[in-house]
């Protein structure tokens, strides 16, 4: 069975959920960038909207657009993935908390603090009873939540899934990740983050959303031929033969690859490992990126397959994603990859 | 070759004891662990909890972990737990013999409970002092650390749905062997008990002021428990390979969303009733070959009710034997699942099932009584497991003994 992406939502910090997508991308220079809101109201009730948090407003118009889009309004599987979850009214919580000295306190933020409130209030506003699960693995939860949707695909147990990725950064959990060395100090141009010199990247947001189904159709944007993870890779030549083994599962080889899609992310401690990738082994594939266009957060890796599938879709790649100067006529076949601190390491392979 | 998936080994940490020789004495003996507060330091003291009786301290030097490592008390509970499935399956052989192996894991509190002791420190720029617990905190830096003591694993993965974690963790573990991707594999769960999920349920004050008692007319809410456990699956491959002997078989699962409200659980018990129902169906069993239930009978009003008409709804007038052991253990959360599949599967090599302690009275609208007293020379042979979480997150799964 194969499994394709019918539809997407994504709200993240570009014009993505507008006709105008990323056409004409914003440039940022402050290293903590908020996701672009649309007008809520427009999607959502009042009385409902009273009660959500950021997270959850953006997840539910992302998956609503999604949906709109696919014409698949009750999907056989829900799975998210999110690394840090509902952090803000995690924070909220834990804040009056420790205020108040464990008294006096409210429920509604400790209701909403789950990572997995997120799945639970899209399929709560779809009224949907199917599969409903959550991921929250570092650099690697929205993978996961692809792989366990393309596996129950194949092993004929769904035929639709809305899989996504949702994360959102707080002042206060920046701080914390900045003190442990994820963010730069300052940046001059987001659009040109592959450029930077030091370590760490910029922070960013996202809720990008997928409606995965089985039925081939022109309008879809992708077929998602495979997915896997590997965890702990001992070195590059360990890496190289893993990847070469991954697109033989597909019979491919390196070079049937058009665009690499890589998760450099301005980083110079491990934006070396993507350019060896290229240089060695995809030398005749277009090296493109995406995290100068999104941002940096844990599930970054959704944005990366939202930018992989529109460039199969209009058979385009933006010069500002482009990382070298192979050229290709017809983009036929994307690899996305990305690691997570050199330890978890994601392939996405679309056609 | 049959795609069975088969469980060969079990570990589990929990306020019943370490090990699965002293939580099998617990349950035998009708020992709960469920009592007065000792290592976590709250204002609410008061409350009931089952804790893990040893110290983060006591652990290290269990696990030879150095005093100054920086590690989750959730980490710890795990690597304890998953180290006894570990051992007891001789697990380290499985990279000799060239075998994918995977530890997926399941926790939702993660390091919250550094996190919230060292909170200040974390979100005062000038402060240095915890920044490892900073990369500590996630729910997937708790995984990572497991896996990482124990091998080096093909795979890790972390399910966060609250309460029911652990069992989608096995029924991940499940369909990544099924699906040919890894051949053996470690899953279930973990959580330590915090003062941010403790102050949370006792918000929504269901945190019941003595030992729980669920499916009990008068209960009045439950109790938190922490603890931690797993299962070591297997494809027949790797059985042969390794010559592990299987103590089970994973028969069927469920996966189902209620879809009804943030934190309560449907009057109806929807999305029960289906997670139940799909376990079930794929299992092929009959509904009278189910010998007994491991409810998630929490104590609380609503989701005893609600699981109660979901049992009801799926086996009508003929209810098999059911009880909740969440008296023995408390509400261990993200470890739930796994917790109770081992004290379930226990039962079944042991001939026995455990009762569900305190109850007295019925629930008027429910039509069955559960287990009052332990029950011995007991043939079980395939069990149902219930967990759910918040948001409606249900899933069931079903272990079969093999023929």
């Amino acid at each position: 069975m194969a499994v394709y992406i019918r539809g997407t939502g994504n709200i993240s910090i570009q014009n993505t959920l507008g006709k105008k997508g990323i056409d004409e991308p914003i440039s940022y220079s402050d290293p903590y960038v908020h996701c672009l809101e649309p007008d809520f109201k427009n999607f959502i009730s009042p009385i409902a909207l009273r009660r959500m948090s950021s997270i959850i407003k953006r997840a539910i118009t992302a998956s609503l657009v999604c949906v709109k889009e696919s014409g698949i309004d009750c999907p056989d599987a829900i799975v998210s993935g999110t690394g840090l979850g509902c952090i803000e009214d995690t924070e909220k919580f834990l804040k009056a908390m420790i205020d108040n000295k464990e008294q006096f306190l409210q429920p509604t933020y400790f209701i909403q603090s789950t990572h997995n409130t997120i799945s639970s209030q899209i399929a709560l506003q779809l009224k949907c009873h199917s599969y409903n699960n959550t991921y929250s693995h570092r650099g690697i939860s929205f993978e996961l939540a692809l792989m366990d949707v393309f596996i129950l695909f194949k092993m004929g147990n769904i035929k639709s899934a809305l899989v996504a990725g949702h994360d959102e950064m707080t002042p206060n959990y920046f701080l914390q990740l900045k003190k442990v060395d994820f963010w730069k100090n300052q940046i001059t141009n987001s659009l040109e983050i592959h450029k930077s010199t030091t370590p760490g990247s910029f922070a960013g947001e996202g809720n990008v959303c997928f409606m995965l189904s089985d039925i081939a159709d022109e309008k879809n944007y992708a077929e998602i031929a495979n997915v896997k993870m590997l965890y702990k890779i001992k070195n590059e030549d360990e890496l190289f033969s893993s990847i070469s083994d991954f697109l033989a599962e597909s019979n491919l080889t390196a070079n049937d690859i058009d665009v690499l899609m890589s998760g450099v992310s301005g980083d110079v401690n491990t934006d070396p490992t993507y350019y060896n990738l290229s240089n060695k082994l995809f030398s005749n594939s277009l090296h493109a990126y995406y995290k100068n266009l999104c941002g940096e957060f844990f599930t970054a890796p959704a944005f990366g397959l939202w930018s992989a599938a529109t460039c199969l879709k209009n058979n385009k790649v933006l010069d500002i994603q482009k990382l070298n100067s192979v050229h290709k006529e017809k983009i036929k076949t994307v690899l996305l990859y990305n690691q997570y601190k050199n330890k978890n390491h994601s392939l996405i392979l679309l056609k | 070759m049959s795609d069975s998936i088969f469980v060969t080994s079990l570990g589990i940490v929990s306020g019943v004891g370490v090990g699965i020789d002293k939580t099998l004495d617990s349950l035998l003996s009708l020992y709960s662990g469920v009592g007065k507060l000792k290592y976590l330091n709250t204002f609410h003291n008061e409350i009931p909890c089952s804790e893990v009786q040893l110290s983060d301290e006591e652990i290290k030097n269990i696990l030879n972990i150095t005093e100054d490592e920086i590690i989750t008390r959730t980490s710890l509970l795990g690597i304890l737990a998953a180290k006894e499935a570990y051992d007891n399956a001789e697990f380290s052989n499985c990279k000799k013999l060239n075998l994918r192996i995977g530890f997926i894991n399941g926790t939702t509190v993660g390091g919250m409970e550094k996190s919230e002791r060292y909170y200040a420190d974390f979100i005062n720029p000038e402060s240095n002092k915890y920044n490892g617990f900073i990369d500590a905190h996630d729910c997937g830096a708790c995984t990572e650390k497991i896996a990482d003591y124990l091998d080096d694993f093909d795979f890790v993965s972390t399910t966060s749905t609250a309460c029911s974690s652990a069992v989608n963790t096995i029924i991940l573990a499940s369909n990544l062997i099924k699906a040919g991707i890894l051949d053996c594999v470690i899953a279930g769960g973990t959580e330590c008990l915090s003062l941010f999920h403790l102050n949370g349920f006792n918000t929504l004050m269901i945190l019941d002021p003595q030992q729980c008692r669920p499916f009990d007319a008068s209960r009045a809410g439950l109790n938190l428990g922490e603890g931690a456990a797993y299962l070591v699956l297997e494809n027949e491959k790797s059985m042969n390979l390794r010559h592990s002997k299987p103590i089970c078989k994973i028969a069927g699962w469920g996966n189902s969303c209620d879809a009804f409200h943030q934190t309560a659980s449907s009057p109806d018990g929807k999305g029960a009733t289906l997670s139940m129902q799909k376990a079930i169906d794929m299992s092929g069993l009959k509904l009278t070959d189910i010998d007994y239930i491991n409810a998630h009978g929490t104590g609380t009003l609503n989701n005893d009710e609600s699981e109660g008409t979901a049992v009801m709804n799926v086996f009508g007038n003929q209810v098999p034997p059911i009880s909740s052991t969440k008296s023995f253990t408390g509400h261990t959360t993200s470890a739930a699942g796994s917790v109770e599949s081992v004290i379930s599967i226990l039962a079944m090599q042991h001939d026995f099932l455990p009762p569900n302690l305190m109850f007295k009275n019925k629930i008027e609208k429910l039509n069955f009584t559960p287990i009052q007293n332990l029950v011995k020379n007991v043939k079980v042979n395939n069990i149902l497991n219930n967990s759910f979480g918040f948001g409606g997150n249900n899933s069931s799964i079903i272990y079969s003994k093999i023929d």
